[in-house]
């Protein structure tokens, strides 16, 4: 049995759609330059050996040397590290034209020894609007664990008082369901502002501790 | 007359032999990146399609309402069992409104891969899932190759086909 179900088309996500045609055109780009280089390197290749040694020594003379694939091969490592340096450097061009420095807010997320609590999702409301909501996989809660930083939200606010609130979800002490949530205000001026979301252990009450810290500017 | 039956014949074998295909062309998304999502699965762990590159990944899209669904995870878990060592991942993704629901049919299957379940239907939208049940296979480089809608044992011998080229890759 065959059940039809209607569902709406997604609207796309512009920021990424650019990078990807950009990426696209990037490989393409490195496709063509690899053919032309293909092209290029059977005459590049040495001379075929004479009549005399044989059809299989003039087959084996047009294929093309050991020096000639690396020179291919270093070619196309140097194509594709452009491509990677394109690519970053659209990456922090539209970083800077779509969250200018003058309203730019940045929500980050750390875990310090984290071992009364494993998180398993954070919500993120600014002015009581969600703005994240981030369910993390084992892989990633190990590399908070290892110290890693996550930027889980990047926008735009104006200048002026703001509200942010973080809700955490996850298993707390004695493998239990835990919701913390935690809150802190701050005045938005003219200048990119930095929040941290940090999660730590309260060794003394056994319990996670949740704490929003106001890096400013 | 002799060439018309030969013309006949090729046709059907085309229509048959293609069956994977021809199913999967008016599908958008094909040969376009694979939507990332995170999801709760049943099991309690939380999955992200993106850390899956590298793998063959075949999501297959579920419901309880749907009864082709049932016989279609349970050739999926054999699928998976055989094909796993091979780099293959198998997610089942309920689309359903009923979590109770969803839950209660992902425990009945007693299938080996993670069943997921998307409350919001914000995975299946962005996978323009049509109708059930519905798989779609991701190469390992993160690309939608092939759908297949519908489940028979024809179509089963054809994604098989589909699932290998892809491993092999």
């Amino acid at each position: 049995m065959r059940v039809q179900i209607q569902v709406p088309r997604p609207s796309g996500v512009r920021s990424a759609r650019t990078r990807q045609a950009v990426i696209c055109c990037a490989g393409a780009l490195l496709a063509l330059a690899c053919g032309a280089a293909l092209a290029q390197a059977p005459a590049t290749s040495p001379a075929p050996a004479p009549q005399a040694q044989g059809a299989a020594a003039s087959a084996s003379t047009e294929a093309p040397s050991d020096s000639d694939t690396r020179a291919l091969d270093e070619q196309t490592q140097a194509l594709k590290k452009d491509v990677v340096d394109l690519n970053r450097d659209l990456y922090v061009l539209e970083e800077e034209l779509l969250y200018p420095a003058n309203t730019q807010v940045a929500v980050f997320l750390s875990v310090d020894v984290g071992n009364f609590f494993a998180l398993d999702s954070v919500q993120l409301k600014i002015d009581q609007k969600e703005v994240a909501n981030y369910l993390y996989t084992p892989r990633e809660v190990d590399a908070l664990l290892k110290g890693g930083v996550q930027r889980l939200y990047i926008g735009n606010l104006k200048t002026g008082p703001h509200e942010i609130v973080a809700f955490f979800t996850g298993k707390g002490p004695n493998a239990r369901d835990y919701r913390r949530g935690a809150t802190v205000k701050f005045d938005k001026s003219i200048g990119a502002h930095y929040l941290e979301l940090k999660i730590d252990d309260r060794q003394h009450a056994l319990q996670p501790e949740f704490e929003i810290k106001d890096w400013g500017e | 007359m002799l060439s018309k039956s030969w013309g006949g014949v090729l046709a059907l074998a085309l229509l048959f032999g293609n069956g994977v295909t021809t199913l999967a062309a008016d599908y958008p998304l094909r040969a376009h990146a694979a939507p990332d999502f995170a999801l709760r699965a049943f099991n309690g762990d939380n999955v992200r399609l993106s850390e899956h590159r590298g793998e063959v990944v075949l999501l297959s899209f579920w419901s309880s309402r749907c009864s082709s669904c049932r016989g279609q995870l349970e050739a999926l878990n054999r699928t998976f069992l055989t094909y796993r060592s091979a780099g293959l991942q198998v997610y089942g993704i309920s689309v359903e409104g009923s979590e109770a629901l969803a839950r209660g049919f992902a425990h009945a299957r007693h299938v080996a891969f993670p069943m997921l379940f998307d409350p919001e239907e914000q995975v299946s939208r962005s996978y323009e899932v049509d109708s059930l049940p519905m798989i779609v296979l991701v190469d390992r480089n993160g690309t939608i190759r092939d759908i297949q809608r519908d489940f028979t044992a024809r179509d089963q011998a054809l994604y098989l086909r589909e699932l290998r080229g892809l491993l092999n890759e």
